[in-house]
């Protein structure tokens, strides 16, 4: 990247500080409504609904407390549990499912393929009447496992894709290798080609856990009281019939993207294969 | 969905040359791909199919149920509000998808600039796509809202009076669109800063006007993400619920109501499981529709990504 600069681009050197300009105001512009909702997580009470709005006030937590005193938290660890079970098994599965696919030849392989990629475009709307049925068949309304199989679906299809690019670029000879050595085929797998694609399974770890964090319709349909989780709760803790706690409100925001925004950092490298449903790197 | 459903499953996988582990190998990819099939099967096309089930039921609050056929469908066809809706969230899809796609590829010009620091704007830019759409949602009607919105207060400032963007049918339309395209413009920058790396260095050392190097080397470049982008950002926008559920509430009335919305409310709050199922049928064969072509350009992509990595020996 710090290479020198070509001969013939020295006398363009000064223009392309001119780049800056845009580029930070475009930033601006992306990044206003995110420093926008936090300030008003920081906003007093009595100053939060004034207009014109106030743009300097002393920060108070007060905010944050009502968030934390309020039932938002145990939303928040439902969200927690439901996505870090949903990660843990959709990418389970999406190991063994993405191995197979990556070394065997099946007939018709293609098109298991793109059926299983399909699925993680399904419109959440497609299935909310089913489900809302079929959990009572199963006496799972209102529950984590309902919540963490519905889920699953989605980041087993991202996941098998993300993982399966991971298994096609270890070279055959190394499981070749351990085969000689008399290694079975499950021995191949587990202790040769999983532990190269480490950093394969954690991209789709974090990408399964940012997902089920953000998805909110099927949550809104499925949950009531004890498995809510926290983009529903937003939607109600912070309405009472006096009104809306707009500052309870951003403030419970910006608990929920904090994480997010850090997960992203994490997994920054990997962004257009995780946005692209692990198709396009 | 069921694109290209039915192809499982397929027979034995090819002989093994290792005699010795033949008999373990033929089993073996099928006990990694079996279960999550079966439960993707089970999760996906069962429910499509009982929705379908459902939609041709009519069903009373008691949960009693009556075959009505394609009743469901003829009310649902012949309603013209129906219509509407599909209308209005094409035209919000449209919409948002020209403005995304325009501004995302001038932002991916802007900051393919190899310039110190801009990765760290580029990772700022980035972060509205990963975030859950309902607090987006949140940000835009905290930001739009006609007593205290610091939006409504530019306006002013502005000289356009105090804007009631609920209220206002184009405005309500303007908002929800505007809160799409800061969630997802990011995204299409991303697609078309990954197709700009490609033609970074023909670029950079070819001397012709910027608009003519723009139009015949980057432009033919960028059609590949540019169609993804576009398929992408249609099936997701095609969908849409969370902004208008928050922003508008399908209002002013119903006029502001997506199809999602739409199926949500008379599903759910109205009890009509069975019309419900209906339009969430609907959507489902549209976004089929999109869907496969999607998934078939991406694949072509992926091939010719493929292909230029091999001829190019990449590093």
């Amino acid at each position: 990247m710090s290479a020198a600069i070509p001969a013939n681009q020295v006398k363009h050197r000064g223009r392309r500080f001119v780049w800056y300009l845009p580029a930070i105001l475009i930033t601006a512009v992306f990044a206003f409504p995110l420093y926008w909702i936090g300030s008003m997580a920081f906003k007093p009470a009595r100053i939060v609904q004034n207009y014109p709005p106030s743009f300097r006030f002393s920060p108070t937590l007060d905010n944050f407390r009502q968030v934390f005193d309020s039932t938002y938290p145990d939303a928040m660890r439902n969200s927690l549990i439901i996505a870090v079970g949903t990660a843990v098994f959709s990418v389970f599965c999406a190991t063994l499912t993405a191995y197979g696919l990556s070394r065997h030849n099946f007939r018709r392989k293609d098109n298991l393929l793109f059926w299983i990629l399909s699925l993680r475009m399904l419109p959440a709307v497609a299935v909310i009447v089913p489900y809302s049925r079929m959990v009572r068949w199963f006496d799972l309304q209102d529950t984590y496992a309902a919540m963490i199989l519905v889920y699953s679906i989605f980041n087993i299809s991202f996941s098998v894709w993300l993982l399966k690019g991971f298994f096609d670029e270890i070279p055959k000879e190394m499981e070749e290798a351990a085969r000689i050595d008399g290694y079975g085929p499950w021995k191949v797998f587990t202790d040769v080609a999983v532990p190269l694609v480490i950093p394969g399974i954690a991209t789709a770890l974090v990408f399964s856990i940012i997902f089920s964090i953000n998805e909110f319709l099927l949550a809104f349909v499925l949950t009531q009281r004890e498995a809510v989780t926290a983009p529903v709760a937003l939607t109600n803790v912070f309405i009472t019939t006096f009104g809306v706690n707009w500052g309870g409100l951003s403030a419970a925001a910006m608990v929920l993207v904090a994480p997010v925004i850090v997960f992203a950092v994490l997994v920054r490298n990997h962004l257009l294969r995780g946005m692209s449903f692990g198709q396009l790197d | 969905m069921s694109s290209s459903a039915g192809s499982f499953p397929p027979d034995n996988p090819q002989s093994s040359p290792e005699s010795r582990y033949a008999g373990q190998l033929r089993a073996f990819p099928w006990l990694l791909v079996a279960p999550t099939v079966i439960l993707l099967i089970a999760l996906t096309i069962f429910p499509l199919i009982y929705s379908l089930y459902m939609s041709l039921h009519n069903f009373t609050l008691g949960g009693a149920k009556t075959w009505i056929g394609l009743d469901n469908y003829r009310d649902l066809l012949s309603d013209r509000s129906f219509w509407r809706k599909t209308w209005f969230t094409l035209q919000i899809t449209i919409f948002a998808v020209a403005i995304e796609l325009v501004l995302g590829l001038l932002c991916a010009l802007v900051l393919n600039k190899r310039l110190r620091g801009l990765g760290l704007l580029r990772m700022i830019v980035y972060i509205p796509m990963m975030l859950s759409p309902l607090v987006v949602a949140y940000f835009w009607r905290i930001m739009l809202d006609g007593s205290f919105g610091v939006f409504t207060w530019f306006a002013q400032e502005l000289g356009f009076g105090k804007p009631q963007w609920t209220v206002d049918l184009t405005l309500a339309k303007a908002s929800i669109v505007a809160t799409d395209v800061w969630q997802w413009t990011p995204f299409v920058t991303l697609l078309m800063l990954a197709g700009l790396q490609a033609v970074h260095e023909a670029a950079e050392l070819d001397k012709g006007t910027r608009w003519m190097t723009f139009r015949s080397i980057t432009l033919p470049y960028l059609m590949t993400p540019i169609l993804i982008a576009v398929l992408f950002r249609t099936i997701d926008t095609f969908k849409l619920f969370e902004a208008v559920y928050i922003i508008t509430q399908g209002g002013p009335g119903d006029l502001t109501e997506t199809l999602s919305l739409m199926a949500y409310t008379v599903g759910f709050e109205q009890s009509r499981i069975g019309m419900g199922a209906a339009i969430s049928w609907f959507v489902v064969v549209v976004i089929n529709v999109l869907a496969t072509l999607l998934i078939m350009l991406m694949a072509r992509s992926r091939r010719e990504s493929v292909m230029m990595a091999e001829v190019g020996d990449d590093e």
